[in-house]
Parts: C-alpha cells; sequence; structure tokens
C-alpha cells in the first residue's frame, strides 16, 4: 500500500521524541490508530500474570507503593502480597476495551480515591492511553498546580480479557466494571467473539463483589439488546435502571455516555446511545 | 495387521470369591469389549456396509484438506474419549468427526447395544457423568461445558420442546443487519453494509438447525476444554474445567453451574489432564515440566511433581540416538493420569506421556511430603490408555493401550514389525508393578486378535478389508498423540 511506509518512519520518529524529556506532553492520536478489530480466539503473543498476586501493579501506581517497614514492624496492612510489588490499594475499576481512555480520564477527577485499570487488547492504542497517562501524571507537579488531579490512580495494560482476566483480578475484587461501545461483531458467526454472553457473565460476576455494578453501552441496538438478554438470563445479574443508579449517587453514567471516545463520535453523528446496568447479586447459599 | 486402542476403559465388580471385569477398548471408529468371562463383543457388529462399495483406492491427496469439506453422511467416525458410569452399567464415547455423543450398555447377554447417540453442534472434547450417573456433562472444543441427561429415548423430543441453545434473536422474519447507517462510520464498511442489505433483499438465510434434543448450557471458556471432572464433597458438587490457557476453573455443579468457585492458577502451558484421585485433591497434568497437585477446593497449590525430569532420565536408558532427545524431552506432554485405588496406604498415581513407552507410577505423599516417582514401567511401545481393574482391596492390575504401530519413543516414525502387543497388563502388590500374565492370557482376544487379520469369521475378515488401517499414516497420527499440537507456538500471529 502506498504511504505505508512514510506512516511507520513517522510514528517511529514521534515515538523516539517521547523519551527526550517531552513527559508532560499528551501524546497525539493519529501516532496510534490501529484497525477496530481484534481476534479475542488467537494467541496474541500476550503478557499476563499466572495469577493475581504475580501482578506487578506497583510499576502501573507507583504513588500506591506499600513503603518498606523501616523499622522492620508490619504496622501496615498489605492487601496485596505480590513479590514486592503490593500496592496500599487494590484496583476496583475496570473499563474493559478503553479505547483512546476517555472514560478512564473522565473518572479519575471524579473517584480520585479509586484505583482505575483501562484494559484493550490493541497495543498501539493501549500504549496512547499509557503515553497519556504518563503526560498526565508528569503535568500534574505540588508546586505548579496542585489544584488539577494527579491521576496517578488511573494506568491503563494490555489484555485479553475474555480470557484472563481471573489472572488480573481476585474473587469480588471490583466494584464496577465498564464495558463501552463494544466490537457489535454483526455476523452470526462472530457472536461468540461478544464481550458479553451468558458464559462471560460467570466470569464477570467472579471477579465483582457482590452489589458490583456492570456498566454497557452501545449504539448498536442489536448488540444492546443481546447484552440485556445474556446478562438478565444470567442468576448473578439484575438489571438495574439509570435513574437508580443516580439516585444512589452514581456518577458514571453520565461520564459514560459524554466522555467516551466513541460516545462523542455517536454524538457528532446524531445516533443513538442504548445504556444498560446490572447489579451482580449475592451468591445465593449452596442447594 | 491390528491398530491400537486410542483409548480403553476397565470396569470391575469384585465378588465374594472372584471378580468380574470388563474391557472396553477403541480402535478407530469400533468398540470392543471382553469380560472376565471370555465374552467379546464389537460395534458396530458389521463396519458401514455401504462403504465396502467405495472403490478401495482413496485419494492420496493431502489429508488435511478433506476435513474442511462438510462431511458425507457415512463418513468414518473415530471414537476419542471412553467414559463408563459410576454404575459401571452404561458406557459414554465421544466420536469425534461427527460431533456425537453415544451412550452404550451390555444387555444381559454382555453383547453391546447402543442406547443413544446425539450430535452436538460443537466437537466435544472431553465427558464426565455426575455421581448419580442422570446427566452426562460435555466440555467442547469451543469452551463449553452443556449437560444432557444420560437416559435418552428419541420419544422424549415429542413430549419436551427443545430448549433453544442461547437467546439468538429467532426474529427472523425479515433479515435485517444489525448495523445502520448511523453506527458504520468507515467507507469500506459502508459499502459491506450495502452488500448485506442487498443480500438481505435476496431472502432469508437458512440458520444452522437447533439441536432436537434436550441439553443445557451450564458454563465456558473462551479457550479449548481439555478436560472435565465431576466431584461431590460434604454435599455440594463442583465442575472442574481444564483448557488450552492454562486454566483449571472450579464452578460449583448444576444447578449453580454459573457461579465459580475459583480457579487453579499457575500452570504455564496448556493443561490437558485433570485427575481426582482422593476428595480434595486434584493432580493436573499438560505441556508443563510439572505435575500440579492442588487443594482445589481452596485454590490452593500443594506441590509439584517434575514429570519431565521423569520422561527424561527413561528415555536416557531408552535410546542410544541424542540427537533431537533434548527436543523431543522439551516437548513432553502428559496424556494421561489415573488414579490406582488404594493399594497401601499411600495415593498412588499413574502417568502416561504421549510417545513415551512407559507409565510412571508416583506416589503421591498425602499432606505430609512431597510427591515421589514409585516406578518407571517400561513398555513395548508408546503408552496410549490405561484401565484399571481393581480385584480385591489390595490388588489392581492395569491394562495398558500399547502403540503397536510407532516405534517406541517416536510419534512419527512407523516400525518396520507391527509391534507384538496391543495391550500390556501390569498389577500391583504391595508397591510394585509386575507383568501380569493371568490378565495378559485372559485378554489374549483382545490384545491380538479383536478386529484383526486372524478374526475367525467371514464378518471379521469383511471388517479388516476395509477397517480404518487404511486411514493414511497422518490420520493415525492425529487420532493417537493429538496433545502436543495444543501448544502455544510463540509469536505465530499478533
Amino acid at each position: 500500500m502506498p504511504g505505508e511506509p512514510a506512516k511507520r518512519t513517522k510514528r517511529e520518529e514521534y515515538k523516539s521524541t517521547l523519551g527526550e524529556g517531552q513527559d508532560a506532553q499528551l501524546p497525539k492520536k493519529k501516532f496510534y490508530r490501529q484497525r477496530a478489530h481484534a481476534n479475542p480466539f488467537s494467541d496474541h503473543s500476550l503478557t499476563y500474570p499466572k495469577c493475581p498476586a504475580d501482578m506487578d501493579w506497583a510499576s502501573l501506581y507507583p504513588a500506591y507503593v506499600v513503603e518498606e517497614p523501616q523499622d522492620g514492624s508490619h504496622d501496615q496492612k498489605e492487601i496485596s502480597e505480590g513479590k514486592g510489588n503490593a500496592i496500599t490499594k487494590q484496583v476496583e475499576i475496570a473499563d474493559i476495551g478503553c479505547g483512546f481512555g476517555g472514560l478512564l480520564f473522565a473518572l479519575a477527577p471524579k473517584l480520585p480515591d479509586t484505583l482505575i485499570l483501562g484494559m484493550e487488547i490493541r497495543t498501539s492504542v493501549t500504549e496512547y492511553v499509557q503515553d497519556k497517562v504518563r503526560a498526565l501524571r508528569a503535568q500534574h507537579t505540588p508546586t505548579t498546580n496542585a489544584s488539577t488531579h494527579d491521576f496517578q490512580n488511573v494506568s491503563c495494560i494490555r489484555a485479553n480479557t475474555m480470557k484472563f482476566l481471573p489472572n488480573f483480578f481476585t474473587r469480588a475484587q471490583l466494584s464496577k466494571i465498564f464495558l463501552c461501545f463494544p466490537d457489535p461483531h454483526f455476523k452470526q458467526r462472530k457472536h461468540k467473539a461478544r464481550i458479553v454472553s451468558y458464559t462471560l457473565a460467570s466470569e464477570y460476576a467472579y471477579v465483582l463483589r457482590p452489589g458490583g455494578i456492570v456498566y454497557t453501552i452501545t449504539d448498536v441496538e442489536d448488540l444492546h439488546n443481546w447484552m440485556v438478554g445474556h446478562f438478565e438470563k444470567h442468576p448473578s445479574f439484575e438489571m438495574v435502571g439509570e435513574e437508580e443508579l443516580e439516585k444512589e449517587g452514581d456518577v458514571c453514567v453520565g461520564i459514560m455516555r459524554k466522555e467516551t471516545e466513541e460516545g462523542k463520535k455517536v454524538e457528532r453523528n446524531k445516533g443513538m446511545k442504548f445504556v444498560a446496568c446490572f447489579r451482580r447479586a449475592e451468591d445465593p447459599p449452596w442447594p | 495387521m491390528t491398530l491400537p486402542f486410542q483409548c480403553i476403559e476397565a470396569y470391575s465388580l469384585p465378588t465374594e470369591r472372584s471378580c468380574e471385569w470388563a474391557v472396553f477398548g477403541v480402535c478407530g471408529s469400533r468398540l470392543v469389549v471382553q469380560t472376565s468371562s471370555g465374552v467379546t463383543s464389537t460395534w458396530p457388529t458389521e463396519q458401514y456396509p455401504t462403504r465396502s462399495t467405495e472403490p478401495a483406492d482413496e485419494p492420496e491427496g493431502p489429508p488435511g484438506k478433506r476435513v474442511k469439506l462438510s462431511p458425507p453422511a457415512d463418513q468414518i467416525m473415530n471414537f476419542s474419549c471412553l467414559t463408563l458410569s459410576n454404575g459401571k452399567e452404561h458406557i459414554v464415547a465421544i466420536t469425534a468427526e461427527d460431533k456425537c455423543i453415544r451412550v452404550f450398555r451390555l444387555d444381559s447377554e454382555n453383547q453391546l447395544q447402543q442406547l443413544s447417540q446425539r450430535c452436538m453442534a460443537r466437537r466435544p472434547c472431553a465427558l464426565a457423568i455426575t455421581s448419580d450417573d442422570s446427566t452426562i456433562l460435555c466440555a467442547d472444543k469451543f469452551g463449553d461445558v452443556y449437560s444432557l441427561p444420560l437416559q435418552y429415548t428419541p420419544e422424549d423430543d415429542m413430549t419436551e420442546t427443545p430448549i433453544p441453545e442461547e437467546s439468538e434473536t429467532p426474529a427472523e422474519k425479515d433479515y435485517k443487519p444489525a448495523a445502520s447507517v448511523l453506527t458504520v462510520h468507515s467507507g469500506r464498511n459502508r459499502k459491506v453494509l450495502e452488500e448485506q442489505m442487498k443480500q438481505a433483499s435476496k431472502g432469508v438465510k437458512k440458520s444452522k438447525e437447533p439441536l432436537k434434543f434436550k441439553h443445557e448450557l451450564l458454563l465456558g471458556h473462551v479457550s479449548m476444554l481439555t478436560d472435565i471432572a465431576y466431584a461431590r464433597i460434604d454435599e455440594r458438587s463442583y465442575i472442574l474445567t481444564a483448557d488450552r490457557d492454562e486454566h483449571i476453573r472450579v464452578s460449583r455443579g448444576p444447578p449453580q453451574a454459573h457461579i465459580i468457585e475459583g480457579f487453579c492458577q499457575g500452570h504455564d502451558e496448556f493443561v490437558t489432564k485433570l485427575c481426582l484421585p482422593t476428595p480434595g485433591v486434584l493432580v493436573s497434568g499438560g505441556g508443563d515440566p510439572h505435575l500440579y497437585i492442588w487443594d482445589w477446593v481452596n485454590s490452593r497449590l500443594l506441590n509439584k511433581f517434575c514429570i519431565r525430569d521423569a520422561v527424561s532420565a527413561f528415555m536416557k536408558t531408552l535410546t542410544e540416538d541424542k540427537s533431537n532427545l533434548e527436543d523431543k524431552i522439551s516437548k513432553t506432554v502428559v496424556s494421561g493420569i489415573w488414579n490406582v485405588p488404594a493399594t497401601s496406604t499411600q495415593d498412588v498415581i499413574l502417568v502416561a506421556c504421549e510417545g513415551v513407552p512407559a507409565v510412571f507410577s508416583i506416589s503421591l505423599g498425602g499432606t505430609n511430603g512431597p510427591p515421589v516417582l514409585g516406578q518407571t514401567i517400561p513398555l513395548t511401545g508408546n503408552a496410549l490408555d490405561v484401565g484399571i481393574i481393581s480385584q480385591n482391596k489390595e490388588f489392581c492390575t492395569a491394562i495398558v493401550s500399547i502403540d503397536n504401530i510407532h516405534k517406541p519413543g517416536s510419534t512419527t516414525e512407523i516400525r518396520e514389525d507391527e509391534g507384538p502387543n496391543r495391550l500390556q497388563c501390569f498389577s500391583c502388590k504391595g508397591n510394585e508393578w509386575h507383568e501380569d500374565s493371568d490378565v495378559m492370557a485372559k485378554l489374549e482376544w483382545l490384545n491380538r486378535r479383536a478386529l484383526g487379520d486372524e478374526g475367525d469369521s467371514g464378518t471379521d475378515s469383511k471388517v479388516t478389508s476395509q477397517s480404518p488401517r487404511r486411514a493414511d499414516e497422518k490420520a493415525l497420527r492425529d487420532i493417537l498423540y493429538g496433545m502436543e499440537n495444543l501448544r502455544k507456538r510463540p509469536g505465530a500471529e499478533d
């Protein structure tokens, strides 16, 4: 394809400039664009921890690293006991398929005390979010602009969550999962590749604590009906109305409607947006 | 020439004075059985009468290609899995090519009788049967687990409305693309949408026919399932599932199979086999150097055992040719783990690896010690499967299915002369395994004659003239050694 090599060189040039003290510069999206689809069944050369305890959270959330106890006493309660990579808080919110991270950066200042993780399967899109996180953190210095948010509570990794979600999170670790504008996989024979299914709902239920919420939004009505159908069928989930969540003081639906990149695009195109939220029920007693 | 048994199963009903047993074997597309009283039976009694009219010269072309074509109605189907019900009344088997679950039983004359056959939508990989023998749990290549009633008569379909597989929006009166001009943003996608609209105006495409028998989706992984186990502990039932992505999942048993209780995480490679030797203990193996021993109820790793070291030590004694031995050893795959019914105070398992002419007897050591290799039992050919007859409380016999076609230690090289035995028998007394010639003599028919040239009757010779041995070498290799293929190739795609 003509133009390809030029594109690649430009990207390489651009990325080489990033390392040179330009930390605070926000990344440019045009250098990170990537095809919108990925095959969730293929053996991508992914890296993922063997189990949640092996996950290196400290490098993602450096501001929350557990301080080495100086007097040798363990007065600080370690929440995750990795390999010296413990952090003082656990990730509680996962944005699955975070894309360019619009929702992450909107949520982070609104929920400053909660760790938020974006998970994206496309390499270069993940890099964009990671570069943006780095830039936003660098922009914030206590001396210059203490009033802005420091974005220490948000991070992003490349992951295939359909396969490896339980490698990252322990049982009942999360309070919120976002599934925003997922790949609709229009063809019937691709439906198994959709991010929502009855069987995957079991995994979402596993990592969510009882009372936790799954938020879904899409501009494809058929996919909306599909997601509602599959979550409704699953005994661990019950649908909750937007109004009910807002009454509880939940700001997430509004942000999800307005701040996701895809949400903005649909807004521009004057398309429809379908929102559905589901609450994780308590597990029933054993029969 | 006789082909090896890709799977065998055995059961024993110890009585006061003696022990009745039966050994089942599957060879290609046929199921055979021999009992302790010497009765033998073969299913199907006559193999594909329609096929005899077919020309004997099958196309020599690349065999891989034929698989992709839609299979002909009378296509050869090969058994890939054999499981006995807990009450030993039923034998449940999978035939791979037609994705079929078949239930058999031995009738009053000890003859094999097929009770039902149910073809699934996806190829089943492994089976488990609930402890009350009411339900078959079927794990498939797409990662899903379905439950089916064990007892099944086609008449059930008339009375029961088939359960739709998924809520796949059956409103197919007028196909309308799910995408609309609003949801499609790129030029190329718009073109595709136009195409779809055009197609839609031509008429409704017929979707796959739903399965007509009762079946229920219980749970699913987004990865090929390799094994499934069912367990009951203190009135609680569990389903354990293993997949190609290193996962071992513990779910509740039906009717709460949608609840995940935990994961046994630690494998670096695909998992191929699960074995539950004692309540609460799981031994898992696969493409990893180690077997993992778990307290699976609490998702806790108890111990590891390096099976690759055991294989390496054995293979080095076996062959002078040290070239590519290291490579072979690095690709060790556990192909079977069997629990040996309590022979002493210790729990003993037998382990086989693909393309290794030995079975490894390992003492698990219980809670107070690491697992120990008890004995490496050398064989005359690669171990394929093991069936265990429990003669009485202290004494059991392992029937090992042997690959008599490939050279010992190789999954590709064919022997010049066919190996002498398809079976070998070993009895365990104390903690020692010894070749058992008594049982071997009783299994003479199964070992040498079943489905073989030495067949005595006319039907038998007719069978051999078209028995699956005509199938080319690769097809045989695929039937016997499919597991190493599950290994992920690094950087194959991105």
